[in-house]
């Protein structure tokens, strides 16, 4: 059965100013004075010319006691210490992995950073630097953590945990990192049957839930068994949710994700990208959110 | 080509999944992702369209101006084809850096659209062996998601269904000398005949199975991939592979059918949306770029 | 043929314009997925589209990277079909190497590029349409996609083209303008603070009229700036509406 699906393009409805809670924000655009009194500190998104403090990005100004910020709506990833990324490795060098986190520049993992197979202690050898790729290859997705930032914005990773490490087999999406939420916990085993990685960078890793975790691989192994096709319905419908949410900006975090699954659950799996669709669960989704707030 | 990287096991899975007939975004083998077709979209031009396929941009814009037919055929007018890969879908295409891509697939242009019983090449002529019309088409590719070929051959195909060129008469004086006149009507114009203008369906071999519509990341797991060009009424015009694999014989007469049969869909879809569009008339609002 | 009036005694421009009115101006953010940063401008029957890639880890050779600040590259490309006759070839030409590199200073002055060392910016330019002003209808769109990008800004750029014709200044001229051959600037500005980023000018202009001409255009690249500014407005509101939180 060939399905083939063409439309005319319809044109963008303005969203009509809803008094929501983005009208109480300060909103700013590139040079626009936020204030003379000298007072403040300057943060990300803004400069300091003859005394003024003047905002440099589009955004809502955001302070903190006597800093003065201004955040993006979209920009690359901006790494902290302690954040959570899902990256993608682009380069074998020695003693270290390249490693693209959506950052403005590449990422690195140190050989010392990192568990080595099995999870042993040890100091590196010569021979674990010859083995580097057998470990990690050029195109290898890894969860990691933001172990450090350098003075020049770059960021070194460890995976020094046993959550951390070498993925295996699922579906990465890729969205803005101002839509994922920052969470006590960026890994999730939703109920709906599937696992999420929410990176703070934006990547979003989708993958079958393990039974047991296996504890000894040091997630070096990857299971190369087909995936059953009930858990993989469930990874594509939960796949589709996050690039509606995305593309409807929703901000993304476990309660969003499940809520969205379930007000999909009425659609087939492929027609939740037709756009009415999308607009309709993911309507559905933020109000059930809002009345979750009360 | 804007190629993605994956590691094998994402590979795996991507291939795992073609062979259970659910692809990753949810869809069956022989299923196309949501299109979007507008024409109309570039008003300088006697003709154009944008078809937006998943994340794939295509802009189409037809020209017609006035040449001289080519010496072997004296009483055609005929098609010119250019591709331009811009730096907006990928910086690798900075430069001359989708050159090699542009060509590559102007070639395949050529081949699909130029072919006997496309586009009625006569009815391009002025008057023989001294003035036709061409009809430059320029490909602009905005996006790149996978699937370059049957967005690009749907743009075209809608863009050649929007083109309107003027309507031309010869005036002959006594001593022999023609003269040109341009219609001064600007509503007063030809239109192709778009009926049998073929479509391109690519079908990607991934595994055991083929896919049409195959996103970049499916794409990367393929090794071979069998380009046909179909016309509504499923007749095959043109078969090219492509890509670094081998097929079988077996398979690609399996790759054909599913082809063929895909391909009278698309049409159907395709020229469904053109009247639909057509049938809103002039007033109908624009949406383009500011959609 | 008779010559074209350019200004009629009543003061009126060949598409019924006053000298300072600009053409209809229609913009919007984030026309595609996957730059960093994209936008769309239309300026009459001029159309561009311009997108953003970056900031991003030097591409080839790394010695290119710049220790103290970013790298701005930048492309301008004009569709094969965009002019009334067919263009050959959409860029490489030497008029669109010159604009390109008007593009690189013009954005180098605004983008604070010392925030980002080693890295490099892509930003690339097509024009879809060309009606006059192709230039400042580039660095309007690349403003935009900048922005959307969430790359830091000194201020908006802004640029609009002036002309002289019979003693008045027009501002914003349109192709038939343009190709009327007379005395022309194109001036690209920081609004808030007045400077220029860019100024060229073509032909002959005796020094007591240049200002008039540069006011005029001044004058357009402010009100230019209203309407971006306003698109801009629009667009971050929509956005933190609906993120919410």
């Amino acid at each position: 059965m060939a399905a083939v699906a063409m439309r005319l393009p319809v044109a963008r409805k303005a969203v009509a100013p809803s008094g929501s809670r983005g009208d109480e924000k300060h909103l700013v655009a590139p040079g626009d004075t936020i204030t003379t009194d000298t007072g403040y500190m300057r943060g990300h998104g803004t400069y300091v010319d003859e005394e003024k403090l003047i905002a440099s990005v589009a955004g809502a100004v955001e302070r903190v006691n006597k800093l003065v910020c201004v955040k993006a709506l979209k920009t690359r990833y901006n790494g902290e210490v302690g954040d959570i990324v899902v990256g993608r490795i682009t380069e074998v060098q020695q003693k270290r992995w390249k490693v693209e986190t959506n950052s403005r520049l590449d990422s690195v993992l140190l050989l010392s950073s990192m568990n080595l197979p099995g999870g042993e202690l040890r100091r590196r050898s010569a021979e674990d630097e010859l083995a580097m790729r057998d470990y990690l290859q050029e195109g290898d997705l890894i969860s990691a953590e933001v172990q450090s930032v350098f003075s020049d914005g770059a960021v070194s990773l460890h995976t020094r945990s046993l959550k951390y490490g070498k993925l295996g087999q699922g579906v990465l999406v890729q969205v803005s990192p101002s839509l994922v939420k920052r969470q006590k916990t960026h890994f999730h085993d939703l109920p709906c049957g599937a696992s999420v990685i929410l990176g703070n960078n934006g990547f979003i890793w989708i993958y079958p839930t393990t039974e047991q975790k296996d504890e000894e691989a040091g997630g070096f192994t990857t299971n190369l068994e087909p995936v059953p096709l009930s858990d993989r319905e469930v990874i594509s419908r939960l796949r589709n949710c996050i690039v509606a949410l995305a593309t409807q900006k929703l901000m993304l975090f476990d309660t969003s994700i499940l809520y969205c699954y379930e007000a999909s659950l009425s659609h087939q799996i492929k027609d939740i990208l037709k756009p009415e669709v999308m607009e309709e669960i993911v309507l559905e989704t933020r109000q059930r959110l809002l009345d979750l707030e009360g | 080509m804007a190629a993605v990287c994956l590691s094998e096991a994402e590979k795996l899975y991507i291939v795992h999944g073609v062979q259970e007939d659910l692809r990753v975004d949810g869809r069956g083998c022989e299923d196309y992702r949501c299109a979007e077709v507008e024409t109309d979209v570039v008003s300088n031009t006697s003709g154009s369209a944008r078809v937006k396929l998943g994340h794939t941009d295509i802009l189409v814009g037809v020209k017609a101006e006035m040449g001289t037919p080519k010496l072997e055929k004296p009483d055609e007018g005929y098609l010119e084809f250019f591709v331009d890969c811009s730096a907006n879908a990928t910086p690798e295409f900075e430069g001359r850096g989708g050159e090699e891509l542009g060509t590559e697939i102007a070639n395949t242009l050529y081949r699909v659209f130029s072919s006997e019983g496309s586009v009625d090449l006569k009815s391009l002529c002025i008057n023989p062996r001294e003035h036709c019309w061409v009809l430059y088409v320029d490909v602009l590719l905005l996006e790149c998601g996978g699937n370059l070929f049957d967005a690009i051959s749907i743009a075209v195909k809608a863009a050649l269904f929007n083109t309107r060129i003027p309507k031309v008469r010869v005036l002959e004086d006594e001593e022999g000398s023609k003269e040109i006149e341009l219609s001064d009507d600007p509503y007063d114009c030809i239109r192709l005949n778009v009926d049998d203008v073929p479509c391109i369906v690519t079908l990607s071999k991934i595994g055991y199975r083929h896919v049409v519509d195959a996103t970049l990341q499916e794409e990367a797991c393929s090794l071979a991939s069998l380009l046909i060009a179909v016309t509504s009424k499923g007749a095959l015009t043109c078969m090219k592979k492509i890509g670094k694999g081998s097929l079988d014989p077996e398979s690609i007469f399996e790759m054909m059918e599913t082809g063929k049969r895909v391909g009278k869909a698309l049409h159907i879809a395709l020229q469904k949306i053109l009247d639909e569009e057509e049938s809103l008339g002039t007033t109908r609002q624009k949406v383009g770029f500011l959609g | 043929m008779a010559a074209l009036e350019l200004l009629s005694a009543e003061g009126f421009r060949p598409d019924g314009r006053r000298p300072a009115e600009l053409r209809k101006l229609r913009a919007r953010m984030g026309v595609f997925a996957q730059p960093d940063g994209s936008a769309y401008i239309e300026q009459g029957n001029t159309k561009a589209l311009a997108v953003v890639y970056g900031p991003h880890e030097m591409r080839g050779p790394r010695s290119k990277a710049l220790p103290d600040r970013a790298l701005v590259n930048c492309q301008y490309s004009m569709a094969t079909f965009s002019t009334g006759e067919r263009k050959r070839r959409p860029h490489g030409d030497r008029k669109s190497s010159e604009m390109s590199l008007h593009l690189k200073q013009t954005f180098e002055a605004a983008i604070l590029t010392e925030l980002f060392p080693r890295s490099q910016i892509d930003i690339y330019v097509q024009i879809l349409q060309a009606d006059g002003g192709n230039y400042c209808a580039c660095v309007n769109a690349a403003t935009l996609a900048v922005i959307d990008a969430g790359i830091p800004l000194r201020d908006y750029v802004c640029a609009s083209s002036a002309g002289l014709v019979e003693d008045a200044a027009l501002a914003d001229l349109s192709y038939l303008e343009e190709a009327a051959g007379g005395p022309q600037a194109a001036l690209a500005l920081l609004p808030t603070s007045g400077q220029m980023a860019l100024l060229q000018l073509d032909s002959r202009l005796h020094e007591d009229r240049l200002g008039a001409v540069l006011e005029a255009a001044g004058g357009a690249c402010r009100a230019v700036h209203a309407v971006l500014d306003r698109v801009v407005r629009e667009h971050v509101r929509e956005l933190t509406a609906l993120l919410g939180d």
